[in-house]
């Protein structure tokens, strides 16, 4: 007979390393499924300060494979396959996978969120030839030369900092004429010399043939547009949550996040929504750990009936 | 078995006389991206070990023979039959999409 899990965690980052600690330590049968390695987004952070316990930080992988750790002391098993479709409306529910059906009485989702696509024709061809859209990740092969970083939150600000390093020269482009970002990085990023910002601007085309060779700049109040000399782009523009396997099974909100409360309910019983996934004000380390521990006590409850 | 490193001096070598293909895994310690995808790596060189040798190297270690691979962006992974390179995929977003590409690309 197949085994049923108690739990199964879809996504391994922190909320849902930590929903798997609890539900462990709980005695729950639980599984983590996770496409690639422990941490989700936070793996590919450098240093993570603000993360209560550790005053020198610590880097995002690290961090994501102690708390993979921790789970698995606890007795949480973890495999590494990408889910390709769900049933969760039954009481015991599957997740089909790359490495075969898995069967659980709850599911807790902490799939997370991925970086927002430019939006231009070409932009696929471009990806990892030019165009990206993680500048810790990438940023090394722009050693000397010159860079757009596109966007105007805390990521793209974060990141036009980290390539202001590296590169020669930063663009940031930015289609507002002001920054969305926290006032942190507004000084930092006026006083740095290499980098200039292009406000109410965005990017329309990619120029060049084999070899990525400058943007298309576009002033939006004018319309004028001009091309912009460049060797790479960074994306920044924002996330977008990993919700399509849910489709037509969990309550979405218009950005297509899983809609739940602090309880981290959905609207089907025994499926529950942690971290950067969930309708949310903060997406943190610390608030997807905390709906981790949340959903797993929510759905102890709910397997013991109360 | 586990991945094995390899430097410029053994790399033809263990790449054209390996009797298994050999998927090299080209990184740096300093790409985040590198670190995320090893350890779904180190799980393929065991369960693939049968089909499969899994190499790493290097390319902050072995500049020229990431030159001579041609290689520009990180993590790549080249799969070499015979000594010759036959397909290659860049920053792989999962364990499973490392497997497609090596089912697509291992018969044949």
């Amino acid at each position: 007979m197949e085994q049923i899990y108690d739990v199964i965690v879809i996504g391994g980052g922190p909320g849902g390393y930590a929903a798997a600690l609890y539900a462990a330590r709980a005695g729950l049968d639980t599984l983590v499924l996770e496409q690639l390695s422990a941490g989700g987004q936070m793996a590919l952070t450098q240093q993570i300060d603000n993360y209560p316990g550790f005053p020198d930080g610590i880097d995002g992988f690290t961090l994501g494979e102690r708390m993979e750790q921790s789970a698995q002391q606890a007795g949480a098993n973890t495999i590494l396959a990408q889910v390709e479709a769900v049933e969760l409306a039954q009481p015991v529910k599957q997740v089909h996978t790359s490495d075969g059906t898995f069967l659980s009485r709850t599911v807790i989702v902490a799939t997370g969120a991925t970086p927002r696509p430019l939006g231009i024709q070409e932009e696929d061809a471009w990806v990892g030839r030019g165009i990206h859209y993680c500048a810790t990740c990438d940023g090394m092969a722009y050693k000397g030369k010159t860079v757009v970083v596109v966007g105007g939150g805390n990521s793209a600000c974060g990141d036009a900092m980290v390539l202001s390093r590296l590169a020669a020269h930063v663009h940031l482009v930015h289609r507002r004429d002001t920054l969305r970002a926290t006032k942190v990085y507004h000084q930092a990023l006026m006083e740095a010399e290499n980098i200039t910002i292009h406000w109410n601007s965005r990017v329309t085309h990619i120029l060049g043939q084999d070899k990525l060779q400058a943007v298309a700049l576009e002033e939006i109040p004018t319309g004028t547009v001009t091309p912009l000399p460049c060797d790479g782009v960074f994306v920044s523009v924002g996330r977008s949550p990993a919700t399509q396997l849910f489709e037509g099974q969990l309550e979405m909100d218009q950005n297509g996040y899983l809609v739940a409360d602090e309880s981290t309910r959905t609207n089907l019983p025994g499926v529950y929504a942690v971290g950067d996934v969930r309708t949310k004000a903060l997406r943190q380390v610390v608030t997807a750990v905390a709906d981790g521990a949340v959903a797993a006590t929510a759905a102890e409850e709910y397997l013991s009936g109360v | 078995m586990s991945s094995i490193t390899v430097n410029t001096n053994q790399f033809s070598s263990v790449v054209a006389e390996s009797q298994k293909p050999v998927l090299v895994d080209f990184w740096a310690p300093w790409c985040g991206y590198c670190r995320r995808i090893a350890p779904a790596l180190e799980q393929i060189a065991q369960q693939w070990a049968d089909k499969l040798v899994v190499g790493k190297v290097n390319v902050d270690e072995e500049p020229a023979l990431a030159q001579q691979e041609a290689i520009e962006v990180l993590p790549t992974l080249v799969l070499y039959k015979g000594g010759v390179a036959v397909a290659s995929t860049v920053a792989p977003t999962s364990k499973a999409s490392i497997e497609a590409f090596l089912r697509e690309h291992l018969d044949g």
